[in-house]
């Protein structure tokens, strides 16, 4: 079945377009210049051969802040996505396998946080949290990111129970929670890899929200950070002026997006057996 | 008689509904009034910094008690949670401090309300049933119209709202001088229901607008044109087809089961918009509940920010009540009983 993601088209072209941005942020802040050092010779320049996509008004290369800001960008999506992501397996396969009572609660948790406005409620808790770090931003989008996750996984743990194979496992006396990681969850890692593909460009968006409005965490060069400080400072008559500030950190963005949707639709082509062609 | 009205489906779903969101807003406002508290410091201690060897020092410490004797920060959690529910229910949420210091914040949120509202609801809507237009149509031509409708849905509503909003204020407010880029009405101009007052308001409104109609109507034609394919494939269309049905006779049954799922979505867009009208409002200048929140945060002004996010939390809540209760009028299933 993995061999089946190699040949596909739109499976591939998501991964390459992700895997150069990976590389962006990771080899591009080794080869480029100081994200913050100012160069007071050349203040809001436009781009050219030297600074590739400009300056910013203290005379910083926005090329070499994009690179950085992929790189902190991409840490906080991923952590805040793989976090999420163990959440909703654990609510999400808890749930039908004890039955009962905890299947109850750990839908009606998920009912619950599935309503709560996610993006008032990160800004109400970055307004009572002073100190507010990468790691921490991360946390809060990882708590709030999951549910919808968490119930499409509940919904396939309840169709795979329903097997033969998982009924022999059960018929042989294996418990439950062996049962569980040894026959479920193996059967579902194609899910969860789609569920983390996902969750990891939600939390992208979700912490470039937050810093686009000055709430991220103050000391780390993020995409969102860069929309912030395009938009607030600026030496031009209007901050728009300085149009190779604020777009290419968007860019990246609506790039890296569509990669990865473009991914998760060649997943689910070759997973989700009602779309897949033999 | 009364147990004829509860023995009813549609009664017992939204009683079901209501206990519910009822308990939502319970737990979402007990957390709203824990978490505050269980950081350390308190508001006071971020509005007031005494500075020791400081001539005022001594009168700073008193201010900052008389503070929280103010806002009731020095009495037990559990009295302060009791008065927390008496304000709530009698939205006496306190006055803004420092803010707009001495507005009430019921008061400056009434005002500031219908501009988030008139920007949410008419785009909640009006994507909706065009988005959902595009798509069936595009599903129901096929070939090159319909790959060019999915491939424009996806990627418009990949764009960060936040980041197209400011491209298009750089092409059309910045470049072709086509709208005023920020703000709500001409300086100097106060609300009123003159012309010009309507329209300057109405021009500063069509670029969030736009902005956000862009994003979403993506999703929910994206969303359609992938139903109306899976319905097009299914028995009955095909046998209707073979029936010599013909094929716009066929596509309104099509339709009509393809709609009802995308009603689910209304809860999770209608969430989603919220957050982002917050933040378009910022970019914006459109003076929402999301801006006077940002406002808020960054004046410290705890009980603005607080009664902002209780507002927000309501609303999000009876929203996604009456998109419930519409679904369930919708759905036969729940509407007329029956197994489900």
């Amino acid at each position: 079945m993995w061999e089946l993601l190699l040949n596909s088209r739109k499976f591939m072209i998501g991964l390459s377009i992700v895997v150069v941005i990976i590389l962006l942020g990771v080899i591009g802040p080794m080869v480029t210049l100081n994200p913050n050092k100012m160069n007071f010779g050349a203040l809001s320049q436009a781009p050219d051969t030297h600074f590739l996509l400009g300056t910013t008004q203290f005379g910083e290369d926005v090329f070499a802040q994009l690179c950085s800001s992929i790189r902190n960008s991409l840490m906080v999506g991923a952590f805040a996505g793989a976090v999420g992501t163990l959440i909703a397996v654990f609510l999400g396969a808890l749930g039908p396998y004890k039955g009962g009572l905890a299947d109850d609660v750990s839908s009606f948790v998920t009912n619950v946080v599935i309503v709560f406005p996610v993006l008032p409620m990160l800004i109400v808790l970055s307004a009572v949290i002073v100190e507010r770090t990468l790691f921490l931003v991360g946390v809060l989008i990882a708590l709030t990111s999951w549910p919808w996750a968490a119930r499409s996984i509940r919904s396939q743990v309840l169709s795979l129970k329903e097997r033969e194979f998982i009924n022999l496992a059960r018929m042989s006396g294996m418990k439950d929670r062996i049962t569980v990681v040894t026959e479920v969850l193996p059967n579902m890692l194609a899910y969860i890899m789609m569920v983390f593909v996902l969750l990891t460009g939600g939390a992208i968006i979700a912490e470039a929200a937050i810093s686009m409005i000055g709430l991220g965490p103050p000391h780390a060069l993020t995409l969102g950070q860069m929309l912030y400080w395009a938009m607030r400072q600026t030496r031009l008559a209007h901050w728009w002026d300085s149009w190779w500030w604020f777009l290419s950190p968007g860019i990246v963005l609506t790039v890296f997006l569509s990669a990865v949707f473009v991914m998760h639709a060649g997943m689910d082509e070759i997973f989700n057996p009602r779309l897949r062609k033999m | 008689m009364l147990r004829g009205i509860f023995g009813h489906p549609f009664a017992r779903f939204l009683i079901k509904k209501v206990i519910f969101y009822a308990i939502v807003t319970f737990v979402a406002l007990t957390f709203v009034f824990l978490i505050p508290r269980l950081m350390p410091g308190d508001p006071v201690d971020m509005m007031v910094h005494p500075q020791p060897g400081s001539p005022w020092y001594n009168d700073m410490l008193i201010l900052r008690e008389n503070m929280r004797e103010y806002f009731g920060l020095n009495k037990s959690l559990f009295d302060q949670y009791i008065a927390f529910w008496g304000q709530v229910f009698t939205l006496n949420l306190g006055v803004s401090y420092p803010y707009l210091y001495p507005s009430s914040v019921a008061s400056i949120i009434m005002a500031r309300l219908p501009y988030t509202l008139m920007l949410v609801i008419p785009v909640l809507f009006v994507s909706f049933f065009l988005g959902n237009w595009i798509g069936a149509k595009a599903a129901y031509t096929g070939g090159k119209l319909s790959e060019a409708v999915y491939f424009f849905s996806v990627f418009s509503n990949r764009l960060p709202s936040f980041w197209f909003g400011m491209v298009l204020v750089f092409i059309l407010a910045g470049r072709l001088a086509l709208f005023p880029a920020y703000g709500y009405a001409a300086p100097g101009m106060l609300p009123s229901w003159n012309f010009n007052y309507v329209n300057s308001l109405l021009m500063h409104y069509l670029l969030p607008f736009i902005t956000l109609m862009i994003v979403y109507l993506g999703g929910w034609a994206t969303g359609m044109r992938s139903m109306i394919i899976h319905e097009m494939d299914s028995g009955y269309v095909r046998y209707s087809e073979q029936l010599g049905f013909k094929k716009s006779t066929s596509m309104s049954y099509a339709k009509r089961n393809a709609i009802l799922p995308q009603f689910t979505g209304l809860n999770l867009y209608f969430n989603a918009l919220i957050g982002e009208t917050a933040i378009l409002e910022m970019i914006f200048g459109w003076p929402g509940v999301g801006r006077t929140m940002f406002d808020a945060v960054f004046s410290l002004d705890y009980p603005l920010i607080f009664g902002v996010f209780i507002v927000i939390l309501v609303i999000v809540i009876l929203g996604n009540f009456l998109i419930d209760t519409l679904y369930g009028f919708l759905d036969p299933r729940i509407r007329a009983g029956g197994k489900r």
